[in-house]
């Protein structure tokens, strides 16, 4: 997985928060580096956050620790995308 | 005690019957109209479609703090057994873990997860609650406690048999099976058990009822 471009990353990650959020497929592909997740978009509560993450690590195949996960990587979808290609980067 | 069941039946006889194992937890309620959708659907083409409560779950007045996954497991065997005529069984995610121990002539799964996979959602989920109230918990330490009392996740109060019994359950072999995926290969689709906000998929419940049609088609039932 360490050759995974970050547009593939972006495209998984997208289609992910699509389906998790039921975003529909123009405000998934809308999202900007500064678009806010947790706490601004209203079906982002903890239960998604925790169905995001198990999906994050079926669809990129990565593993990821409790003490990864801080308040800040569900900021921004910047910080959840730096987060991912970092984890698939290895 | 018996549990409720929703059963759609067509207009003359049955040509077989469906018996839907609903997905676990919250993933049952994301998905239950448009699997009501898809029992519809197979009863316009002649095929009887049933959807038990499992203990503990919907409708149930069964504690789910007292169910484990053997339990769930002999509710449907029993629930099968009842069935006259010919039965194919369709499991949607965590149903899949389930499903195996009830007689049936086919079984027809989708998306099957693992119950660690469903486990580590839960545990997570609750981490994340914590963490919002400034309780300070992870993956490892809501382990242990759940390893000796029972631990409230997401919502469900779980037993340490449920518990243990979920870390390591994986879908077992049944015979004969299709077990499909969402995708070009598979039901095209959206995995609505995902998902945050109710949603249905017209066109997935249709996709289902086809796909479980020609598949009991192909194992002779029908």
């Amino acid at each position: 997985m360490t050759d995974t471009p970050a547009t593939a990353v972006d495209a998984t990650l997208r289609a992910l928060l699509g389906d998790v959020l039921g975003l529909g497929e123009a405000r998934a592909a809308a999202l900007t580096a500064d678009s806010g997740l947790f706490g601004e978009l209203p079906e982002f509560d903890s239960m998604a956050v925790a169905t995001v993450l198990t999906e994050m690590e079926d669809r990129l195949g990565i593993l990821i620790d409790d003490d990864e996960v801080d308040g800040e990587i569900f900021e921004t979808y910047g910080n959840l995308l730096a987060f991912s290609v970092r984890k698939v980067a290895g | 005690m018996s549990e409720h069941h929703l059963r759609i039946v067509p207009a003359g006889s049955a040509r077989a019957s469906v018996l839907f194992v609903p997905p676990l937890f919250e993933e049952a309620n994301r998905t239950r109209r448009t699997l009501v959708l898809a029992m519809r659907a197979l009863a316009a083409e002649g095929l009887a479609a049933l959807l038990p409560d499992l203990p503990g779950q919907n409708e149930s007045l069964v504690p789910l703090v007292e169910v484990d996954l053997a339990r769930w497991r002999a509710a449907l065997a029993e629930t099968a057994s009842k069935v006259s005529g010919p039965l194919i069984i369709a499991s949607l995610r965590g149903g899949a873990l389930i499903d195996h121990a009830a007689p049936a002539a086919a079984w027809w799964r989708l998306a099957p997860a693992s119950g660690a996979s469903l486990l580590r959602t839960l545990l997570r989920a609750r981490v994340s609650a914590d963490r919002e109230a400034g309780i300070a918990s992870s993956l490892a330490s809501l382990e242990a406690e759940g390893a000796k009392a029972p631990l409230l996740l997401a919502g469900n109060l779980l037993s340490p048999a449920m518990i243990a019994g979920l870390g390591a359950a994986e879908v077992q072999a049944a015979e004969p099976l299709r077990s499909v995926a969402l995708g070009a290969d598979g039901i095209a689709g959206t995995p609505l058990w995902l998902r945050a906000e109710p949603g249905e998929d017209p066109d997935m419940a249709q996709a289902i009822a086809a796909d479980i049609i020609a598949w009991s088609r192909s194992c002779g039932i029908i």
